[in-house]
């Protein structure tokens, strides 16, 4: 069973990338659990085809205990297991507990069963305390994949997590598998991301390209691959599913420097030509 | 479901440190806020112990430590601990700080168990749960990180035997209780680790759980999932024996179902249980004029505010030896739903010569208990009345002109050292107790 984390700058398209892309492992015939890692319990929304499931701590605040598998695991579209841990309403609690009493609540009800091939863990964009990390403790997700764009908010994002993962990684078997792009048709956006993974120590993983199909898709709660089967971009998506499914390059990530960064940003030409970069 | 207690008779989840406290030179390493340490022991402990209390090794985790974690300060106190303390045994346990911001206990520990050091580490939280099952995962993460590491071998040796009894600390009688149920274990023949305080063999004693024959838990329901985690782990059977045995009728019982599950010689255990019992009954054959004669000054109504193995065990005994007719029997321990059945039956069962009704209440309020005991004596004015509760409840005994006989938590208005009422000398002691606070108020 490999467990994978995924994380990424807040909006950059974890989750939409996560759900196109299981449901390629899942067209493959493999065995996929998604456990949605973020208090807005939006990670399953497309497998699932709405916003309808039951959060585990929901089931926690109303019940008291969770003691059945089946109030909290559902199953969408081609047979991938879904879990939502859930949280609080925006501006109270702690969701980073959440995601710890979550997590820990799965295995206790057992739902890491030996059948399963795959196990993704979305997790909320910003990374801002203990809980978020969760996923990657030892023992769960030994890959990680950052979802990034071109953009240079993104790009921040992915290396500072990556100041994170660095520490696990150190002292655990958790590994980065590379980054994702999901592009921004940024100028020049496929050697930026190289250039940027490269000097991580890893490896720009995918490409995917920007386009509407995903929207529409997304208006309709399905992935890609179960609107429009034959549209390119699910094609993009069974790719990266091939990609994730043989990858063999596993590497703890060496973060940047702001300057460095900055430098890298430059040689790739997106902060050149400010006049014509329609993207700023 | 929350909502609010009074007076709690057990702690957070982060109690289990006193059980570390209770094995032989053990030491927990809190990593929590300040002053945990300090509240534990107060309520459940007299006496600091050997590294517990305000001596406990101790993040004391401030705002700091909450903003940016605490990982590095616990790898520090970890490391200065062994340093500065000797212990045989380290449990890094964590409370309500700790818990929230997510620190990776298990990766500090783990640094430490990579070198080998005897460090085992408990997620807690204190939020999570009550002491008693903190006790229980507290015992199941010794298990799996230092008895499975480096026991000496996974063999079994006939007639040894893992106790798991008396939560210590909590039960105020802890030692003595113990030592008392390791005594007539022993005396038939069996070999016991005791696990906590003195009679236990400390750490070395726990590297041979895996090599006992069989575990036997006492009580209605604590140690249960202990003794189910050995079963898999090491296939070791269990025998449970709902409560503490406390006086001959009961410890008799308790020796007679222990020898039938281990297949002891039964003509030896039978003439222990003879002896003994012939020189428990000549005491009382002694005293049985005064017992008689005092009949009108010993309480008639006995109300318990107490654990459901103390409850369980001390009203079987007051019964059935005393003929001191158990009133209403207040549970305080928060005993889970699923377990209250069988304490229900077993007190439905409670009296060895004609069927009995004894009102039971499961609520760890002991505030409303307290206001229901005192409705209930209402009916009593003219009666003596025993309660048997905490010291939180001498108010009340004094309000009721009743008597008060302290057996469980918190303890203030006795000095508690290896006195126990299990077992054979146990019982005798409880009679004594007894009418020591009966007496008491004699002129």
């Amino acid at each position: 069973m490999r467990q994978i984390a995924i994380y990424g700058k807040g909006g950059i398209g974890k989750s939409t990338t996560t759900q196109n892309l299981t449901a390629g492992l899942a067209e493959l015939g493999k065995n996929v659990m998604v456990v949605g890692c973020d208090p807005k319990a939006d990670s399953t929304r497309l497998l699932l085809n709405g916003l309808a499931q039951k959060t585990v701590l929901d089931t926690l605040r109303e019940e008291g205990e969770v003691d059945d598998l089946d109030l909290i695991m559902k199953r969408g579209f081609g047979g991938i297991r879904c879990v939502e841990s859930g949280g609080p309403e925006p501006g109270v609690g702690c969701a980073g507990r959440g995601i710890i009493t979550s997590i820990g609540m799965l295995e206790d009800l057992g739902a890491y069963t030996d059948d399963l091939d795959y196990v993704f863990y979305d997790v909320l964009g910003d990374v801002v305390c203990g809980g978020f990390a969760m996923p990657i403790r030892e023992g769960k997700a030994k890959e990680i994949y950052i979802v990034a764009s071109g953009e240079m908010m993104a790009l921040y994002a992915a290396n500072n997590i990556c100041k994170g993962i660095q520490k696990y990684a150190n002292q655990g078997g958790v590994r980065l598998g590379g980054i994702i792009c999901n592009s921004r048709n940024v100028d020049r956006e496929h050697d930026l991301l190289n250039a940027f993974a490269k000097e991580l120590g890893s490896q720009l993983i995918y490409f995917v390209p920007r386009d509407n199909e995903v929207q529409r898709a997304e208006i309709n709660r399905k992935t890609v691959i179960d609107h429009n089967p034959e549209h390119p971009q699910a094609r993009e998506y069974r790719h990266l599913a091939e990609a994730i499914e043989n990858n063999t390059q596993f590497v703890i990530p060496k973060p940047m420097t702001q300057e460095r960064l900055e430098e890298i940003l430059i040689e790739f030409g997106l902060m050149e030509n400010i006049k014509d970069s329609y993207a700023i | 479901m929350s909502g609010t207690i009074e007076q709690p008779r057990f702690t957070c989840a982060l109690g289990s440190c006193q059980s570390v406290v209770a094995i032989k030179k053990g030491v927990p390493i809190l990593h929590s806020g300040p002053g945990c340490g300090g509240q534990i022991t107060r309520l459940i402990g007299q006496g600091e112990g050997y590294a517990g209390g305000s001596t406990a090794p101790c993040t004391n985790a401030e705002e700091a430590d909450v903003v940016f974690g605490g990982e590095k300060k616990l790898r520090s106190v970890i490391e200065n601990s062994f340093k500065v303390i000797d212990g045989d045994i380290y449990v890094v346990l964590t409370g309500c700080t700790a818990a929230i911001t997510g620190d990776d206990i298990a990766a500090v520990t783990g640094e430490f168990q990579a070198e080998d050091k005897p460090i085992v580490y408990v997620e807690e939280g204190g939020f999570k749960s009550n002491n008693y099952a903190s006790h229980e995962r507290l015992v199941n993460a010794i298990v799996d990180q230092y008895v499975d590491k480096f026991k000496k071998s996974d063999e079994k040796v006939e007639g040894l035997v893992n106790v798991f009894a008396s939560i210590p600390y909590q039960d105020p009688y802890w030692s003595g209780n113990l030592e008392g149920i390791k005594k007539v274990l022993t005396d038939i023949g069996l070999k016991v680790n005791i696990l906590f305080g003195n009679e236990s063999g400390g750490v070395e004693e726990w590297k041979t759980i895996p090599n006992a024959q069989f575990n036997i838990v006492i009580g209605p329901w604590v140690g249960v999932k202990i003794a189910k985690h050995l079963k898999v782990k090491y296939g070791q059977p269990y025998l449970q024996f709902p409560y503490l045995p406390i006086g001959a009728i009961e410890t008799s019982r308790f020796l007679r179902q222990v020898a039938e599950f281990a297949h002891l010689d039964e003509i030896k255990v039978e003439n222990y249980i003879k002896a003994e019992e012939a020189k428990y009954y000549s005491h009382i054959e002694k005293m049985a004029d005064f017992m008689l004669e005092f009949r009108y000054g010993i309480p008639r109504r006995v109300y318990t505010i107490a654990d459901s193995s103390y409850a369980l065990g001390f009203s079987k005994f007051l019964l059935n030896e005393l003929g001191i007719i158990p009133g209403p029997q207040y549970i305080v321990d928060d005993i889970p739903e699923k377990f209250q059945d069988s304490v229900r039956a077993e007190f439905d069962n409670i009296s060895i010569l004609q069927k009995r009704q004894v009102e039971v209440v499961f609520d760890p309020d002991a505030g409303k208990n307290q206001a229901r005991l005192e409705e209930d004596a209402k009916n009593y004015e003219d009666k003596r009345l025993l309660i048997l509760g905490s010291s939180w409840d001498k108010n009340l005994a004094d309000k009721l002109h009743a008597d008060l006989l302290i057996i469980s938590v918190p303890v203030q208005h006795r000095l508690i050292m290896n006195c126990g009422y299990t077992g054979y000398a146990g019982g005798l002691r409880a009679i004594e107790d007894i009418y020591d606070r009966v007496l008491a108020t004699y002129r």
